[in-house]
């Protein structure tokens, strides 16, 4: 992806979850078959479903919880890319922001 | 000279595979260069039938000295503690181990099968396998908690599935040469020489561990194996990363995580679905920390390390 085509997709994501995007934060996996029937819900989606991505990967747009979970200290956050590195993922990402397949 | 004997019990004969592939040194070099002589042992022995048989007979008898006993593979008790499914020369197989272990200056268990039952001792364990001294983590094993051999050592454990050539022979050669007593030996009977540091030691992806850069799939040449893929480097002890594969390589070093094989537990979980290449984790947090961090130190650090990890290590750094 060109730096211009991963800002246009940061953008659109920006204005899906500030738009209040309905996303799955429920049902966050607790074992690794859950953790991998989720990615293998989101093999499903075509490739250009961004949305969909959002919707199952359960994205917000601020920390989680108590213990203020986030991408930036999640292991597939890459810091100077701002980029979720998960393949099924594969998403330009803010440091703020939290997803239910976050791992440390 | 010292006389060797090599059995198999419950065995794929990996470790064979393994010694025969020694390079430094090499299994030729045991016998030409350091007086090992090999009475007998299942790839390389001439005698067949009642031969094997006269020749464990003697050893037995005191009539051959027995010097290095060596045994590769679990003792399989079953079924209901007869060992019959593992016969050889006319008897259980455990019954040989156990009156050959008595007769032998030193016996060494090579492989994770006869050091502590590897693949064969995962539950149910059908076979009812179990290593020379130890069953898994539990001591004990077929040959009991309080048997030495007649050197005054307990069994010299050598695990991996399979062992690496080299130690298979270094050790072997220390044995031979009378250097047994500069050997030290861990809570597992491991040579301390080659278990006390980790298979991260010497790990060409350690920057990307320090700095939590993951590595999201088989073979990619940046990130560290332990974050998804389930690499169990920094808990297991073992030289894979100083001591290398072929003099080349090493799994971590070709992208493929360490599966722990060199500890009691290989393989790790009974091997339920999901648990093999994939690091196991509760709400997203690792179950098994590496060695002598707690899950607090584990968080903090994370949270430093990505805030100062450089952008080179995002990046392949290992280029063609
Ligand atoms: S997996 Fe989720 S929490 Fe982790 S970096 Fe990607 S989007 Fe963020
Ligand atoms: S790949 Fe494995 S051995 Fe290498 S640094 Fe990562 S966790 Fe350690
Ligand atoms: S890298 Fe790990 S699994 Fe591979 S041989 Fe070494 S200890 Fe065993």
């Amino acid at each position: 992806m060109s730096a211009a085509d991963t800002n246009e997709t940061l953008d659109k994501i920006t204005k899906l979850l500030a738009g209040g995007l309905k996303t799955r934060t429920e049902g966050i996996p607790e074992t690794e078959k859950e953790f991998g029937e989720i990615l293998n819900e989101l093999r499903a989606l075509a490739p250009d479903d961004l949305e969909g991505k959002l919707v199952i990967g359960g994205f917000i747009n601020h920390p989680y919880g108590e213990e203020q979970y986030r991408c930036m200290e999640c292991m597939y956050y890459l810091v100077h890319r701002k980029w979720c590195d998960l393949p099924e993922l594969a998403v330009p990402v803010e440091p703020d922001w939290w997803c239910r397949l976050w791992r440390i | 000279m010292a006389n060797l004997l090599w059995l198999q019990g419950g065995a794929c004969s990996g470790n064979t595979m393994s010694f025969l592939n020694a390079e430094e040194p090499s299994a030729c070099d045991l016998v030409t260069d350091f007086g090992i002589n090999v009475l007998w042992h299942p790839s390389l022995g001439l005698e067949l039938g009642d031969n094997v048989k006269q020749i464990l007979l003697d050893c037995i008898s005191g009539k051959i000295q027995l010097d290095i006993f060596v045994f590769e593979g679990t003792v399989v008790n079953a079924p209901n503690g007869t060992g019959n499914w593992n016969r050889f020369c006319g008897r259980p197989m455990k019954d040989w181990v156990k009156e050959l272990s008595d007769a032998a200056q030193f016996v060494v268990a090579i492989g994770d099968c006869a050091t502590w039952g590897g693949i064969p001792a995962t539950a149910p364990n059908p076979s009812e396998s179990v290593g020379l001294q130890f069953l898994k983590r539990a001591p004990g094993g077929s040959l009991g908690t309080s048997f030495k051999s007649k050197a005054g050592l307990p069994v010299i454990n050598i695990p991996g599935c399979p062992a690496h050539p080299d130690w298979v022979t270094q050790i072997l050669v220390a044995v031979a040469s009378g250097r047994a007593g500069d050997l030290t030996l861990d809570e597992f009977q491991r040579p301390k020489t080659f278990f006390t540091s980790f298979t991260q030691t010497g790990c060409t992806r350690n920057m990307h561990f320090a700095y939590k850069v993951s590595a999201t799939a088989f073979g990619q040449r940046k990130g560290c194996l332990f974050y998804d893929l389930g690499c169990r480097g920094p808990m297991t002890h073992s030289p894979c990363n100083r001591i290398l594969w072929n003099r080349q390589s090493s799994k971590t070093r070709a992208g493929m995580p360490c599966l722990g094989c060199t500890e009691p537990e290989f393989p790790f979980f009974d091997l339920a679905p999901g648990t093999v290449f994939k690091t196991q984790t509760v709400m997203g947090v690792p179950k098994d920390m590496p060695a002598g961090v707690d899950k607090t130190g584990y968080v903090k650090l994370t949270a430093a390390a990505k805030a100062a990890a450089p952008a080179w290590a995002e990046k392949d750094i290992f280029v063609v």
